[in-house]
């Protein structure tokens, strides 16, 4: 939980370039995650936060730059490959199987670990009890258990929200991307997702977008303060709240 | 309330009931004709409705298969199944080799893909004339076929060869449907990106029910050959590929029952109306035109809307 915990990070970022046509989202961009911390992302919008997650998570590849992950180089690794390397993420707009059951996108979620199983095309999926034991931890773990029937698309949007972070946890990551976990919610959801983000450090390193200053500010080990495209500051959280520049192009505007 | 669907039992039940009762109602190569266009649209119907893709060129496999069982069938030698593994091996390579590259595309350029495909068969079989007769088809394919020791002389027999087929089919396609292969279809037809970013190898997962639903066209090609005793160069063109699509269409892609209901449709229909009209397909067309506005999930869809409707009669009791 200190910063005295220096080993080998998880996630190095090596001056990433990401550019729409004319348009420099990501400029030389270089940060490192260390494991089993909670690292923040904060910054205006439109300051590339996403767009980093996309480049680290291989949906946009960038343009120039290198992306290394728990020691493999992953700079031009697919999308789905990187999965399987142990990245995992959930996304800013919610981004669910809305006609399936809550329990079948967790499913489907714990399935695409077991790469093999989803090859398998003579027998119904229920035969596979660690699974769907699985899916019941996970269930518990994002306070879904009452809701495991009922349709994705039906639950209300802390329910999605939740959802949205158990299809990540299923994935059993190294490093989870969290895009605005808390987006949305109402103050009760709020305070249980944060307990739960919170408690994930334990097992895995967190890198995560948000705009609620004060649960970035109690949970982080480590913030980040993106403006523009470029890394403005990074410190711990104590720091992060006093530093000049970063109040000036972001706490002063907005919190 | 969706009875039909939820319960495999059911759809299968209703499939094979359907299966006995048609030889009565209609001349037995009538309803060889229907299980054989049930099994072609059962293609169709697998990519539409497991993974959402829209193929316009399935009559390319159905005719590639139809071309290697006569070919196999006549030159070789070959015995009844060989040939029509053959034919399902030949459709579902095919579709394999194009559907690797298809796959990549979305949306209208993934049909545009299809449709391109589906028009090269054609031309293809006018390029290799010697090998497959052309314009005037390949004549001269065996019709009869021994299988275990019977012969299958008559329309009945014929029939029940034509109809097996098709169940078996049917029974794989609904156990793919409910398999973990078949949730990993449905979840990337339901939702491309979220299936990526929980690490399936999307582009793999299409491609191999590209290759399964082409090997199935290429068995029903195969079997329409074995029906005709010879390979008509029509199996081969873009109105193949159009007609498997509408029949797919008119049952309703939800369930795989919905192929043969379709084809049990479409053919009774073609049959009669061609012996009033000439021009029976615009008649079609208008059918298909009120089944798009009024029943869009096809006929299977009205079954189900029954069976509701009995279901909330008896909860109310």
């Amino acid at each position: 939980m200190s910063e005295s915990t220096k080993g080998e990070p998880i996630l190095i970022a090596d001056s990433i370039d990401v550019r729409f046509g004319d348009f420099q989202a990501l400029s030389g961009f270089s940060m490192s995650v260390q494991p089993a911390t909670i690292h923040a992302l904060i910054g205006p919008n439109g300051a590339g936060k996403t767009t980093l997650f996309n480049a680290l998570t291989g949906v946009r590849k960038p343009s120039g730059g290198r992306v290394v992950f728990n020691g493999h180089t992953v700079t031009h690794a697919s999308a789905h490959r990187r999965v399987h390397y142990g990245m995992s993420r959930s996304f800013q707009v919610t981004s669910l199987f809305s006609a399936l059951t809550v329990a079948e996108n967790l499913r489907l979620a714990v399935q695409a670990r077991h790469a093999a199983e989803g090859w398998v095309f003579w027998r119904g999926p229920a035969r596979r009890r660690d699974i769907s034991d699985e899916v019941d931890a996970l269930l518990t773990e994002t306070f879904l258990t009452g809701r495991a029937d009922t349709r994705a698309g039906d639950l209300s949007h802390g329910g999605q929200r939740s959802l949205e972070i158990g299809m990540a946890l299923a994935g059993r990551p190294k490093l989870i991307f969290l895009d605005e976990p808390l987006a949305g919610m109402g103050i009760d959801d709020v305070h249980r997702t944060k307990g739960l983000i919170s408690s994930l450090s334990s097992r895995m390193a967190v890198l995560l977008i948000e705009h609620n200053m004060s649960v970035v500010l109690d949970i982080s080990d480590r913030i980040t303060v993106m403006a523009a495209g470029r890394k403005i500051a990074e410190d711990v959280p104590a720091k992060i709240r006093t530093d000049p520049a970063v109040r000036a192009a972001y706490l002063g505007s907005t919190a | 309330m969706q009875a039909l669907e939820r319960s495999p039992n059911l759809a299968t039940a209703v499939v094979l009931a359907t299966l006995i009762v048609l030889p009565f109602v209609v001349p037995a190569t009538l309803a060889s004709q229907i299980a054989i266009f049930a099994t072609g649209a059962l293609s169709v119907a697998l990519l539409l409705g497991a993974v959402g893709l829209l193929s316009f060129g399935q009559g390319l496999y159905l005719g590639v298969g139809a071309y290697v069982c006569g070919i196999l069938a006549k030159d070789a030698g070959m015995g009844l199944i060989p040939a029509l593994l053959m034919a399902t091996l030949a459709g579902a390579v095919l579709a394999g080799i194009l559907g690797s590259v298809i796959v990549r595309r979305h949306g209208v350029y993934f049909v545009m893909l299809t449709l391109a495909f589906g028009q090269m068969g054609y031309f293809a079989v006018l390029a290799f004339k010697n090998v497959t007769g052309g314009e005037n088809g390949l004549t001269g394919v065996p019709r009869q076929f021994d299988l275990l020791g019977l012969s299958i002389a008559n329309p009945l027999a014929m029939y029940v060869f034509m109809a097996g087929a098709f169940f078996l089919v049917f029974l794989l396609v609904q156990r793919v449907i409910a398999s973990p292969f078949g949730s990993v279809l449905a979840a990337i037809r339901e939702n491309e990106p979220r299936s990526i970013a929980l690490g399936y190898a999307v582009a793999r997962y299409k491609t191999a029910a590209v290759a399964l639903a082409g090997g199935i066209a290429g068995l029903a090609g195969g079997l329409h050959v074995v029906f005709l005793g010879f390979v008509p160069p029509s199996d081969i063109e873009l109105e193949m590929s159009q007609r498997l699509l509408v029949i797919a269409l008119i049952g309703g892609i939800g369930s795989p029952g919905g192929a043969l209901l379709g084809s049990a449709f479409y053919t009774i229909v073609s049959e009669a109306l061609s012996e009033i009209w000439p021009r029976w397909l615009a008649l079609i067309a208008l059918l298909l035109i009120g089944l798009v506005l009024f029943l869009p999930g096809g006929l299977w869809s009205a079954g189900r809307r029954i069976s509701a409707l009995f279901e909330r009669k008896t909860a109310h009791e």
